[in-house]
């Protein structure tokens, strides 16, 4: 999702400045999204070129200025929250790579770099577990979902490089060469 | 305002109250170890499932550990073998100071009576008893009368109301606190788990699953084998990972207090044009 939408879904409710919608954006989110203050304002210098959004009031003291969503800005966000997600799965794993490198590579020790890697990712469902337990305690049911999303993800990592470490390596690396 | 002080406010604590008082002080605990594993192997007559190939390991007390792997890897045999529900074909095993090899079979179901609790995934509740009779079973073998305790555990695990009941009238989810019940009754040093949410739902695994924690922050030491990763790091801060009857893996796990930032990063795309 980009950050624009984030940001005609914030300016639905009411109209805000730059800084309300920072930190309203980065509250919802629940601290997992941070975003500069700059980002905003190109964000809503866009939404306004492209007329999703209008300034409320005189220009000048650009802090303050305020936005509102425009019909146009509306009928937008509509559609966006209408379609589902689709396009490529985005894996941005580099020890998909570390693989494919370490296997062309003698003394390459992948089932070391699996085993490590596995330890990371048992490191991170711990971490998610407690994020998940401290949502819950603190009444973020919202933020606790998103856990939950991350921490089956992190599981079916740790299931690929079980599967990964069951594998025999090497011979198939000369075919794609 | 950051993410950091953001969920500060959000948990509503400074720095004083919050996460830093939860949990078990393990720092404060003495480390005693409770099991030892030394060089075990273990054959099966007709294959290899299940068998184990040179296994050494400690476990302290108070830990919560879980053992991972593979269906066949090993894992439950190294379980049973630490409940002396088994015998290694080699190595030694021993518990609390005490050589189970050194055990006739009394000796051993002795040991077993008195020092291990177990659960299992099908909770092996006897159908003929009610709830509470069956929590009752280990402190008779014992000589002893426990039905306070009983009631209590009955009470601390939630399914007081059910005591009466017969196994069939009784979920998942109550069958196997009854089980739980029974493996506390005579105050084991060591709690066995073995896959104790594999034939639970998500939500009744993670409530049980939630119980064993609490169990391991009133000190209770848990080994437990299991297939869910998610849910068992929400307790074991050691996981043990198996692979053809050997350990290849005993990963210690941190707790730091996170910000949420630190652990996930929802990405956007940015908006290029």
């Amino acid at each position: 999702m980009s950050l624009k939408y984030g940001v005609l879904g914030l300016l639905k409710g009411e109209p805000l400045h730059g800084y309300e919608v920072k930190n309203r954006f980065e509250a919802m989110l629940g601290g997992t999204w941070e975003v500069n203050i700059g980002q905003i304002y190109t964000t809503l210098q866009r939404l306004e070129r492209d007329g999703f959004v209008r300034p409320l009031g005189p220009r000048g003291d650009r802090g303050k200025l305020q936005y509102e969503l425009s019909p146009n800005g509306q009928k937008a966000l509509d559609q966006w929250l209408a379609e589902p997600d689709s396009g490529p799965q985005q894996l941005h794993e580099d020890i998909y790579v570390k693989l494919l490198l370490a296997t062309r590579i003698a003394n390459g020790d992948l089932h070391g770099l699996l085993a490590r890697q596995k330890r990371a990712y048992l490191q991170r469902l711990r971490d998610l577990n407690r994020l998940e337990e401290r949502a819950r305690r603190d009444g973020r049911v919202d933020l606790a979902r998103l856990v939950r999303g991350a921490l089956l993800h992190t599981e079916a990592d740790l299931k690929w490089m079980d599967e990964l470490s069951s594998e025999r390596f090497g011979e198939e690396g000369a075919k794609t060469e | 305002m950051d993410g950091r002080t953001f969920f500060r406010a959000f948990r509503g604590g400074g720095g004083k109250n919050g996460m830093n008082s939860v949990g078990p002080n393990v720092a404060a605990l003495a480390r005693t170890e409770l099991v030892r594993l030394t060089d075990v192997t273990k054959v099966y007559q007709g294959g290899i499932t299940g068998a184990l190939n040179g296994v050494s390991a400690t476990i302290e007390k108070g830990e919560f550990t879980a053992i991972m792997g593979p269906s066949g890897s090993g894992k439950s045999t190294m379980l049973n073998l630490v409940a002396g529900l088994d015998r290694p074909t080699s190595g030694s095993v021993s518990v609390g100071g005490t050589d189970l090899g050194k055990l006739g079979e009394a000796g051993l179901a002795r040991f077993r009576r008195d020092h291990i609790g177990f659960v299992f995934q099908f909770f092996y509740l006897l159908p003929n008893l009610t709830a509470l009779e069956n929590v009752l079973i280990p402190a008779q073998l014992k000589g002893s009368s426990a039905t306070e305790r009983a009631s209590e555990l009955l009470d601390q695990l939630g399914i007081k109301d059910v005591g009466d009941r017969y196994p069939a009238r009784l979920s998942g989810g109550q069958q196997q606190r009854v089980a739980i019940a029974r493996a506390l009754i005579n105050n084991p040093t060591l709690l066995l788990a073995d896959e104790p949410t594999g034939a639970l739902d998500t939500h009744t695994g993670e409530q049980v699953m939630e119980l064993l924690g609490q169990l391991h922050r009133d000190g209770q030491t848990i080994l437990l084998v299991t297939h869910d990763a998610k849910l068992a790091t929400r307790n074991a801060a050691r996981v043990l990972s198996v692979m053809d009857g050997k350990i290849v893996d005993d990963a210690r796990l941190e707790s730091p207090e996170r910000a949420p930032s630190e652990v996930i990063r929802v990405r956007g795309e940015e908006a290029s044009r």
